[in-house]
């Protein structure tokens, strides 16, 4: 049975991404499919440079790119979730909470003036802040979000928080397309 | 006959729900055949719906997939997840009745495939 090299698969990969497929986990679907399809066509008799022409016009109506919309237009159907992407994450947490206390020190280191008996709260709080819960919670959306949105590892893409998803990581483009069956 | 895509829009997240159910775990490429087989080619599903589909389901939590090298590339099995066996009976049950209620309506008389 015929296999691709690794040069062939590079050459589907960067072609599907040239088409506009930039969401991992259909890449490889998709790349493992169309290798399938190639090899038993190859097996058939043939060369890779035709089979892989014939076939990926098979694979949508009018661009490529339709699956990828397709696949993100039914992951913006789920349900209303709260949705915060990872940049403003971290804004939120840093003025909610690192902010605060920076100002506060920032304020006292530049008049020299602590301000009497609610310096003790705030180091307190502000010290937690800096030593457990800022880190914590970047260490967790580090961990648990991807750098980009794949609606393939969704579970990966939130954060959970009381079974609730607290943060999910936004595709850049808007999803849109209808398209079920190209 | 090949049936027309406006008969099986609708229908295709059942038929991949009810194809892991009977199969443990089934990878894109497998259902495709699989669909195409048990239907005799009366229903071809398109790459282009079926991943799409697959990705959903994942998304809802109703597959899980693990995946497998084959040298460079990557080969995803889908499986269903517990809620997925549950959505799959009843996906299946209600395609049924709908089935059912069509026959009723169009005064047909059920015959083999």
């Amino acid at each position: 049975m015929a296999t691709l090299t690794d040069e062939q698969l590079d050459y589907i990969v960067a072609d599907l991404y040239a088409h506009g497929i930039r969401l991992e986990g259909l890449r490889d679907n998709l790349l493992d499919h169309i290798c399938i399809l190639v090899e038993n066509k190859l097996d058939a008799g043939g060369d890779f440079e035709a089979a892989y022409a014939a076939i990926i016009p098979t694979f949508y109506r009018r661009e490529l790119y339709e699956l990828e919309e397709e696949a993100l237009f039914l992951a913006s159907l789920r349900g209303p979730y709260v949705v915060l992407s990872r940049g403003w994450f971290f804004v939120l947490a840093f003025a909610l909470v690192l902010g605060p206390w920076l100002a506060y020190i920032g304020q006292w280191w530049f008049f020299q003036r602590p301000m009497g008996d609610i310096r003790s709260s705030f180091d307190v709080i502000g010290m937690a802040c800096v030593l457990d819960v800022y880190p914590v919670l970047t260490v967790f959306v580090l961990f648990l979000t991807p750098n980009r949105f794949d609606p393939l590892i969704p579970w990966g893409s939130k954060i959970l928080l009381g079974f609730k998803p607290l943060i999910r990581v936004l595709p850049q483009p808007a999803a849109s397309g209808n398209t079920i069956f190209p | 006959m090949v049936y027309s895509t406006e008969l099986l829009k609708g229908t295709l997240k059942t038929i991949v729900l009810k194809l892991l159910a009977d199969n443990k775990k089934m990878y894109g490429y497998e259902i495709t055949q699989r669909v195409k087989e048990l239907t005799q080619e009366k229903i071809q599903i398109t790459e282009g719906a079926l991943y799409p589909t697959l990705h959903s389901l994942e998304a809802d939590g109703l597959v899980t997939t693990e995946t497998e090298y084959i040298g460079k590339r990557v080969r995803k099995y889908y499986t269903l997840s517990v809620a997925g066996k549950t959505r799959a009976k009843e996906k299946v049950s209600e395609l049924a009745s709908f089935v059912q209620t069509m026959t009723l309506l169009l005064d047909l008389k059920p015959k083999a495939i």
